[in-house]
């Protein structure tokens, strides 16, 4: 076995987050690898310490320490948990072969750049700014761009079930990513878009960090919540 | 060994010269010392069928070798930083931090940057844009402030020089026309240590070199 594993996340989320919070695609990696590890609360107070600042610099969730090393950047995390061997009776994360390998650790970075980019922006107007005349003006281009951006990979299930053809870690990033649409229709008006989270949230392995999620933020409820 | 490929374009506009992404694929492709090709799309053929199938949101850079195809420019400096030491440390630990911090520069402070970047350039005429454009202000400083806080006074964002650098680097140029980079003197320095060697030099000149020579004729 390996050193330890421990991982930060939020003890509470507001409800519009829950769920969302990127703890959760580092425990579906660890859960679907078969790798144990404990789990590390953190407040916001906590969070804007200079001792937490020191491991995340943009004061984050998660962190992720395995012995010696610490990181942060839920993408690189799940990348990390990705590449060890799988343990017997687990499924690789990543494909073996070179090429198929390269290609799944791209839509890793798909999911990040070229779609999260666009369904942040729009979900920050609808969290944080959605009366604002900017947000107000802005929110229907980019809603436009997340739209075009979903076809593009809904197209990617034409002939394939996952994005690197078996389930992947670039699954469990790109349905990170689309979570954060759940408070509005875009997913789902694309039917094959639907059908691929279905899929990959019926895991197992995801219904188990969902669950231990949000669990804590259920015991962490602040009183005026 | 298989001839690498990269995409980039004939022209773009003078705000995006020096700042797309294939920027970044060509630098980690000198550093490793790994020659290359380059093909160059004209005007709208980014969004033609047979570049829609190896690129499918219709961007650059995209990166051949062989039978590999990849885009994304950070899965392609990944790929490349692979078979470099000089880019990517051979160390478990080194390297996951490395590569930490590659996604940190994409994820944690380009999706800012940028954001700044276009209200100043895209938007710039619309009335919303200047509405947004103090909260978005705040929010690049802050990643700013993050990043040479983590860089403290290491010359680099992990141990020696590697293909962090190169991604981070690349970001921070998305704001070169602000001065909000040259108003924080480690992140000064750290721009200027890294766009000061002689790899990135010959990257930029050759992303350059086309748009010279395919600039539209003004009407």
């Amino acid at each position: 076995m390996g050193a330890p594993i421990q991982l930060t996340a939020l003890q509470w989320a507001p409800p519009q987050f829950q769920g969302q919070v990127r703890d959760l695609a580092v425990r579906w990696a660890l859960e679907e690898a078969g790798l144990r590890y404990e789990i590390k609360l953190s407040g916001d107070a906590a969070r804007k310490t200079a001792e937490y600042r020191e491991r995340q610099p943009f004061g984050q969730v998660p962190v992720y320490t395995e012995g010696d090393i610490e990181l942060f950047e839920s993408g690189a995390i799940v990348l990390h948990i990705a590449e060890k061997p799988a343990l017997p009776g687990h499924h690789a994360l990543l494909p073996a072969d070179p090429p198929a390998r390269a290609r799944a650790k791209a839509w890793i970075f798909s999911a990040l750049n070229s779609l999260d980019v666009h369904i942040t922006a729009l979900c920050d107007i609808d969290h944080w700014a959605p009366t604002e005349p900017w947000g107000i003006a802005r929110r229907p281009q980019l809603e436009q761009m997340v739209r075009s951006r979903l076809e593009i990979l809904a197209a990617q299930f034409a002939h394939r079930e996952y994005l690197a053809g078996e389930f992947s870690v670039a699954d469990i990033m790109m349905i990170m990513v689309l979570r954060a649409l759940r408070h509005t229709t875009l997913v789902t008006d694309i039917p094959a878009l639907g059908a691929y989270r279905d899929r990959c949230e019926a895991r197992p392995a995801f219904q188990r960090s969902l669950a231990a999620q949000m669990q804590e933020y259920a015991r962490h409820t602040p009183p005026s919540h | 060994m298989a001839n690498i490929r990269v995409t980039g374009f004939k022209w773009v506009p003078p705000f995006a010269q020096g700042l797309v992404r294939d920027l970044r694929v060509r630098w980690a492709l000198e550093e490793a010392g790994l020659p290359y090709e380059e093909k160059l799309l004209g005007h709208g053929e980014q969004n033609s069928a047979e570049h829609r199938a190896i690129q499918p949101f219709g961007q650059v850079p995209v990166f051949e070798e062989g039978d590999l195809t990849l885009f994304e420019s950070g899965a392609i400096v990944l790929h490349i930083a692979e078979k470099s030491p000089l880019l990517l440390p051979p160390e478990p630990g080194a390297r996951a931090r490395v590569i930490t911090w590659m996604f940190a520069a994409l994820n944690s402070v380009e999706p800012h940057l940028l954001a700044l970047a276009a209200l100043d350039s895209f938007f710039a005429k619309e009335e919303w844009a200047r509405l947004r454009k103090p909260s978005a202000l705040a929010m690049a400083q802050s990643r700013l402030t993050g990043l040479a806080a983590g860089l403290g006074d290491r010359p680099y964002l992990e141990g020696p020089f590697s293909a962090a650098d190169v991604l981070m680097t690349t970001v921070l140029r998305f704001i070169k026309h602000t001065t909000l980079v040259t108003e924080m003197p480690t992140l000064a320095a750290y721009q200027a240590r890294c766009e000061a060697r002689p790899a990135f030099k010959r990257a930029l000149e050759a992303q350059l070199a086309p748009f010279a020579k395919y600039a539209p004729v003004a009407a």
